[in-house]
């Protein structure tokens, strides 16, 4: 059962406060219906200060429900969500001092210009560095003197990806947010997640762009359908899915070879050998022992292979 | 430095800038081209002559009393039916723009992840929409004190401002109530269609309603009755037309900005 803390006026207007110290993001039980639709269906995470977590999932698993009741933009069916401790329902200002944040669907006011609309958020957020704003600007190669309406979408997308960073924060909630963005870009946005999270943030990064994830994710929840079906560090998810193995041979490979306990999939062509393996690997090197082996490889899988496996298991 | 709540009235000020200009702008030419009419009127008598001989019914439901006088003509061809009109259909179209138009198109969402209460983001849109309404009215009132002394249309300032305010506080009702609808339901169509049903409501319930003896008492439900019943163009107003129209304007828009900071936000 979880406890709910809740802060104090003075703790919010304190620096270190018990909120202060609090874990940054602690979903629990959490469930988001629209009628009779279940988007979210009873999920439970814990990010840790200064990780970077990967939120992954395809399209309609339940990412941005998740991330929209932690900002108090949709209110839980049940389940708690807690931001450094504190309820977004009751602490939503409090908790946004501490947060920033980049939408998956962008929507942003087409007349103003990049420059106005950034300016804007970042009187929002109690003031900006100025010079920051267009060293960030310079960096993602944006022109902040054009309107949104005339920016392409991977140019808005860079907007979104400056108002988050304008300041600084204690948590970065991203959601998707290199979508649209070009290989070179994703790059240094990826550089300038490591330097903020180096700085001391925590970073809740959804995203379907696997290697992404697997690039900069200490740890991930992997979400389908509304509920996690994997959660735990990247090597650890990495670790549940199959691994692939070839095997050449001197003369014909041996078909009993596709009988092994943890083979799948095992295809027989002449001299060659092939199959997934899930589980140990004694059993294939024991079997193997004694034959004319020409070479072999066992591939680690990387995540795609993963999240393909976990989301193969249940379709 | 403006501040955060400064911050969130000035984003929907400027984007309500062109098309609250185009409001202001195209009520002061109507009225402007309204009262140019006012020289040829008056010296021809027959036009009165034509107008008082119609039924009393229809005199009222138009406003077309004295219209030979330049409270009559005013009234008749602006204040009855026109401004009112006009602001009220500005004032709902304004005011679900920047509500639920715009959490509709996924605009609102930004803001409302920075440290800012959702409620004080909604009064900032709900403000901006009044504000620009006022800006309207002002220009109104000046076009109108400007084209009564280039046409010598001679009528009391006090009268043109006060029915003014009434016009103004009259759209404010509107503004209100569509803030209220939006901030229930965040469906624009819905607040638009709500909105604009009650104005024409309004206005047939005031205007209509007493040609029939079973339905005359009930003129008196319509809003519109409240602002003009008492033909501010010549008579001064009551102050409770003021209050019961600015009290509920203020409580539906502070029970729309409830039901906002209580509901899902919509998604883009």
């Amino acid at each position: 059962m979880l406890t709910r803390v809740r802060a104090c006026p003075s703790d919010r207007l304190g620096g270190m406060s018990t909120a202060a110290s609090a874990v940054p993001l602690r979903i629990d039980g959490l469930v988001k219906d629209y009628g009779s639709v279940h988007a979210v269906r009873g999920i439970d995470v814990e990010v840790r200060p200064g990780e970077v977590f990967g939120f992954v999932g395809p399209n309609g698993a339940g990412k941005s429900t998740t991330i929209r009741c932690i900002l108090d933009l949709l209110r839980p069916t049940a389940g708690n969500v807690e931001v450094f401790g504190l309820d977004p329902r009751h602490d939503g200002v409090a908790i946004r001092e501490r947060v920033a944040y980049v939408p998956g669907e962008l929507r942003l006011p087409e007349r103003l210009s990049a420059r106005r609309f950034l300016e804007s958020i970042g009187r929002l957020r109690g003031g900006f560095d100025r010079k920051r704003l267009e060293s960030l600007a310079e960096r993602f190669q944006l022109d902040l003197g054009r309107s949104v309406r005339q920016l392409s979408s991977g140019n808005r997308r860079k907007v979104a990806i400056l108002s988050a960073f304008l300041t600084d924060v204690d948590l970065l909630i991203l959601d998707e947010p290199t979508g649209g963005l070009d290989p070179l870009m994703q790059h240094e946005f990826l550089a300038l997640l490591r330097e903020r999270r180096a700085a001391g943030a925590t970073v809740f990064l959804s995203s379907h762009i696997l290697s992404e994830v697997q690039r900069v994710a200490d740890r991930l929840a992997v979400l389908r359908a509304g509920v996690i079906v994997a959660q735990g560090t990247v090597s650890e998810v990495r670790g549940r899915a199959r691994q692939r193995v070839e095997v050449w041979f001197e003369g014909d490979a041996p078909a009993s070879l596709a009988a092994l306990p943890g083979i799948e999939r095992p295809t027989v062509d002449g001299r060659r050998f092939a199959a997934t393996l899930s589980g140990p690997v004694q059993p294939l090197l024991d079997a193997l022992a004694g034959r004319a082996v020409a070479t072999m490889l066992i591939e680690d899988p990387d995540l795609e292979d993963a999240f393909l496996d976990l989301y193969g298991d249940g379709s | 430095m403006i501040g955060r709540g400064g911050e969130l009235l000035s984003v929907p000020m400027r984007a309500l800038r062109r098309s609250g200009t185009v409001w202001a702008l195209s009520m002061a030419a109507l009225i402007a081209l309204t009262v140019a009419f006012w020289p040829a009127f008056r010296t021809e008598a027959d036009l009165s002559r034509i107008v008082e001989a119609l039924p009393k019914e229809i005199i009222d439901a138009f406003g077309l009393a004295d219209f030979g006088s330049p409270a009559g003509f005013l009234r008749g061809n602006l204040y009855a039916v026109m401004v009112p009109l006009l602001l009220g259909v500005a004032a709902v179209i304004l005011t679900n723009g920047q509500t639920a138009g715009e959490e509709d198109a996924g605009r609102v969402e930004l803001y409302l992840a920075q440290p800012v209460s959702r409620q004080a983001v909604f009064i900032g849109r709900v403000g901006a929409s009044l504000l620009w309404l006022v800006i309207i009215a002002v220009v109104m009132l000046i076009a109108q004190l400007a084209s009564d002394a280039a046409f010598n249309l001679t009528i009391g300032t006090d009268r043109l401002v006060a029915t003014t305010a009434l016009c103004l506080l009259l759209a404010a009702w509107y503004a209100g109530l569509t803030a209220l609808v939006a901030g229930w339901t965040a469906r624009p169509g819905l607040a638009m269609g709500i909105g604009i049903a009650l104005v024409v409501a309004g206005y047939v319930i005031m205007a209509l309603f007493p040609i029939s003896t079973v339905l005359a008492p009930w003129r008196h439900l319509s809003p519109w009755d409240w602002a003009l019943g008492g033909d501010p163009l010549v008579h001064p107003a009551d102050a409770w037309r003021y209050l019961v129209l600015a009290i509920p304007a203020l409580g539906m828009a502070a029970a729309g900005t409830f039901a906002f900071g209580r509901r899902d936000v919509q998604a883009a």
